[in-house]
């Protein structure tokens, strides 16, 4: 061969040798200097990080009976670039789910990466499904939250969304508590999604939610809303709402508020009600999850005069004995203004004045008190602050800035008009009157406890004591006790057991147009209580006094009550009625 | 008379290439054991079985082995013709022409033709037959080749072989332009003016890919910004699996990528694969084997007992050569993505064939070698 010929064969390789050169160097730094880089995108590439959801820890009443609870149900998927048989995905899922062929057709042939057919499939649909061995076909364990009761204390206990977390009430509030931890596995998979068998796994186990015990106890729950249900049906009232509680420690035996709703159904609504357009929907939704208890502000009406009695005796400013007279009205300033007895009451002690729950009498003592005095009281009793019951949303009170609080304003206050407070502040108020001056926190949430029962936490609340004093308390627990055994509560009375309370019919704004609400606070025993009770009727048909109509609902949930609380009966009480 | 030229030819020492019969064996073993890595995941999900592809490349090596050791045993001068070469070059067009009809038939473009259920692709082919039509027509003309007219009309003849291939397949026509290229640059005494038309064509290439048409100007945008181009999920998953080999790589079947997420990951893409089970290591260890049969093939082109027996060992060291530079290249994202298969490694039984033939015939010039 020639020399010529070699030169360049050689000048050639050179070539050659340079390019493989060039390619050397090119992988040298992609396989070193990106290395790394390229090695964390290929695992993201390659991991899949599969959630394993943990169940909510159950709700428990007072006596451990469970009221929310998780089942297990299924949630079927397909994942496109796995399914084979496409065809019959779609007829063994439209045959087992009963759903329409076009509809899974739809998500069968949609070319995204996985696809959810139906949520909360039974457990028996889902083991026929498994059993088809499908390829691309996933049915993953879910649960869904269940409310053995249904409606039962609806309002209180809320329910859960989507992914397993509170909405509304309880749920929400302790959510943190129920929901518990989602674990994950960390799987490799294949180019389609398909898990690798045999890969190296890693496992974060799921911690389970804790179980919350709470003070409710369910029949008492049960008797309240029954009790709520039938006056709301006699009266053809819009809501009634009662509460039930502790008022020595703020524990809440039960919460009403009727109509309730079922929680395991909560976005349902009335054919009526599905004719709106979406905004209107979620503001009925709103509408019937509403806890008026807490959520709502009203007038309590006669029922603050228990806070009126309690500035005017705590102030020393009101002897018992103190005389009054009650012509039907009190002229204040250039104001008439009326007593419910037009006709008057004529002349009276204090004592008598609660009995007849008389308006003139409480603007008097509203006057002697005066503004600064009277909001002094509304400030001890709670009355400017949300009562920090642990449920989300609650209202605070509306009052007139104590400025601006002239004698008319004050006459009006002293009767329980022209402020607003939630049932439930007034609830808490009257139990710090009557309890011996201690202010609690109502409440549901007693303790918390693990999945696996060792760790516990007990819940403790705010508690305020002496914010009247204790002789002031027990004059207003007699002066009430009066009202129920010979005054207007007399409707409450039950034959055996001493019982305090107080009753009102308030005027809804905007006045004259005839709705009312009445209600009625009852306590027991009255020397010593260890239950308070509020009821509201919220716009009653016909007759719509309070001592009427709601101190007999009272009567009906307290003859059930209090032998079931173990309040013995008071022989004495018996023998001073007769 | 018969006796003394026995004695003649014992007198000489048998010479025979063993490096390289060494090299193309274990080239051929490695490429079969890297397909059965890259494609028994897949093969298994696909078949049932994880042999699928391994077994239809190992029945096309026993038939490329046949092809090989045939070459090999027939003295290469029986092909030193002119009616062979004629032939060749007849061959190679009526190849191009049938698989372009069927193309037109199918109104597609067809790159095989299917006989028997084997599918064949005489592109791999009809690069055999043009070096040895090149060889002959080269070593024939070499001493008349004077003016630069002489050259041109020698690569002008090449021109319809390389249009029918680049209408079906351009990456394995500028892979025939270089064979052709380095045959006629060899012979050619107009070294500077072959060296400027190989710069403007490169010029031309470039302008090319930079302003013509938007599916070469696709390819790229998909080389500069592969991880945001639509269509640079390719070169992203073969630099995923080169990148995540590092120095030592994962280890014989333990690549993650060839799960499915590097497509044609036993076939153009399989050196991604390479790296990623046997690192950096395996990677340059394998290009040290190819230089090292480049080195074999040189060896034998400088020292073959003709001009003819030259021109075609440089004209399949140059295929071998381009192919693996192309390859590795493309999968590393040194140039614009284009498919070339990996000689000996990818899957591919026209590819192996026509390289095994290949072998066969340079392995049969060794044996002329006088020492």
């Amino acid at each position: 061969m020639k020399t010529g010929y070699k030169k360049k064969i050689l000048g050639i390789t050179g070539l050659i040798c340079l390019g493989f050169s060039v390619v050397a160097v090119r992988l040298g730094y992609v396989m070193i200097a990106q290395s790394d880089k390229y090695q964390e995108l290929a695992r993201d590439l390659h991991q899949r990080e599969r959630e394993i959801k943990a169940p909510r820890g159950n709700i428990y009443d007072r006596n451990g009976v469970k009221i929310a609870s998780n089942k297990a149900v299924y949630s079927i998927s397909v994942i496109y670039s796995q399914m084979t048989d496409k065809k019959k995905v779609v007829q063994v899922l439209s045959e087992e789910l009963g759903l329409e062929t076009e509809e899974i057709k739809g998500k069968v042939y949609k070319n995204s990466v996985r696809e959810k057919i139906k949520s909360n499939v039974e457990k028996e649909t889902a083991d026929r499904i498994r059993e088809y061995k499908l390829d691309g076909v996933k049915v993953d364990e879910d649960y869904k939250r269940v409310y053995p009761y249904d409606s039962l204390a609806s309002k209180v206990l809320g329910f859960t969304g989507g992914d397993n977390q509170g909405i509304v009430g309880l749920e929400v509030f302790y959510d943190k508590y129920l929901k518990g931890k989602s674990g994950k596995i960390l799987t490799l998979t294949d180019g389609k999604g398909i898990e690798i068998e045999g890969a190296y796994e890693e496992r974060d186990e799921p911690v389970a939610g804790n179980d919350l015990y709470t003070s409710l106890d369910v029949n008492l729950q049960n008797y309240v809303t029954q009790a709520c249900e039938k006056v709301k049906k006699e009266k053809n009232a819009k809501q009634v709402s009662m509460i039930l509680m502790n008022p020595q420690n703020g524990e809440i035996y039960a919460m009403a508020n009727v109509p309730e709703y079922n929680l395991n159904e909560p976005f349902k609504l009335n054919s009526r009600q599905q004719q709106a357009d979406s905004k209107k929907q979620q503001e009925y939704l709103n509408q019937k999850w509403r806890n008026s208890c807490i959520n709502d502000t009203y007038e309590p009406g006669s029922v603050f005069k228990i806070v009126t009695a309690a500035a005017g005796l705590e102030s020393g400013k009101v002897k018992v004995t103190d005389h009054f007279n009650c012509p039907g009205f009190r002229i204040v300033e250039d104001r008439k203004i009326r007593c419910h007895k037009t006709t008057g009451h004529g002349s009276e002690t204090f004592r008598e004045g609660v009995m007849n729950s008389c308006n003139p009498v409480f603007m008097e003592v509203g006057a002697r008190v005066g503004v600064d005095g009277m909001y002094d009281m509304f400030r001890k009793l709670g009355l400017f602050e949300k009562t920090g019951i642990d449920l989300p949303g609650e209202a605070n009170s509306i009052m007139h800035k104590k400025k601006n609080v002239k004698a008319v304003e004050l006459a009006t206050m002293s009767f329980g008009q022209s402020i607003q407070i939630t049932p439930l502040q007034l609830l808490r108020a009257a139990s710090a009157a009557v309890n011996g001056g201690k202010l609690i926190t109502p409440h549901f949430g007693v303790r918390t406890v693990s999945a696996d029962g060792k760790k516990e936490k007990i819940f403790e609340y705010p508690e305020k004591k002496g914010v009247i004093q204790k002789e002031t308390s027990e004059t207003l627990r007699d002066l009430l006790k009066a009202v129920v055994s010979e005054g207007s509560g007399r409707n409450c009375k039950i034959e055996g057991f001493s019982i305090g309370g107080k009753t009102a019919t308030s005027e809804k704004l905007p006045r004259g147009n005839g709705k009312y609400i009445s209600s009625f606070l009852g306590f027991s025993k009255a020397e010593d209580p260890t239950v308070m009770g509020i009821v509201l009727i919220d716009e009653p048909e016909g007759t719509y006094y309070g001592g009427t109509i709601a101190a007999p609902v009272m009567r009906s949930v307290f003859q059930v009550a209090l032998p079931y609380l173990g309040i013995s009966k008071d022989y004495t009480a018996e023998k001073e009625n007769e | 008379m018969a006796n003394r030229i026995k004695e003649k030819y014992l007198a000489r020492k048998k010479y025979f290439d063993y490096p390289m019969l060494f090299l193309v064996i274990f080239l051929i073993l490695f490429g079969m054991v890297m397909i059965f890595s890259t494609s028994s995941y897949k093969s298994t999900i696909t078949y049932g079985n994880p042999y699928h592809w391994l077994i239809r490349q190992a029945a096309a090596v026993v038939i490329g082995a046949v092809f090989m050791i045939a070459f090999c045993k027939i003295d290469y001068r029986v092909f030193k013709h002119l009616f062979f070469a004629r032939g060749c070059y007849g061959l190679s067009i009526a190849l191009l022409v049938i698989v372009l009809a069927i193309g037109a038939a199918k109104k597609g473009s067809v790159r095989w033709i299917s006989i028997g259920g084997f599918q064949f692709q005489p592109s791999e082919f009809a690069k055999i037959l043009l070096v040895m039509y090149l060889a002959y027509t080269l070593s024939r003309n070499a001493g008349k080749m004077r003016s630069f007219w002489d050259t041109l009309k020698v690569l002008l003849k090449c021109v319809p072989v390389i249009g029918l291939v680049a209408y079906q397949n351009l990456s394995t026509a500028l892979v025939i332009c270089a064979i052709t290229g380095v045959m006629v640059f060899v012979v050619s005494p107009k070294t500077k003016e072959l060296i400027g038309v190989a710069l403007g064509m490169v010029g031309v290439l470039v302008a090319y890919l930079a302003f013509s048409s938007s599916y070469r100007n696709e390819r790229l945008q998909i080389w500069l910004h592969p991880e945001s181009h639509e269509k640079g999920l390719q070169t992203m998953q073969a630099l995923y699996a080169i990148g995540s080999g590092g120095i030592f790589g994962k280890g014989l079947g333990q690549s993650m990528q060839k799960m499915g997420f590097v497509p044609e990951s036993h076939n153009d893409m399989i050196f991604s694969i390479i790296c990623e089970e046997l690192g950096l290591f395996g990677a340059i260890c394998l290009i040290l084997v190819f230089m090292a049969l480049i080195w074999r093939m040189l060896l034998i082109a400088m020292n073959a007992e003709d001009l003819f027996g030259s021109l075609i060992a440089i004209g399949f060291m140059t295929h071998i050569a381009v192919q693996v530079f192309i390859n590795i290249a493309v999968v590393t994202n040194t140039i614009p993505p284009t498919g070339i298969p990996l000689p000996f490694i990818s899957y591919g039984g026209s590819s192996i064939l026509a390289i095994m033939a290949e072998m066969g015939i340079v392995l049969s010039i060794s044996k002329r070698i006088r020492l």
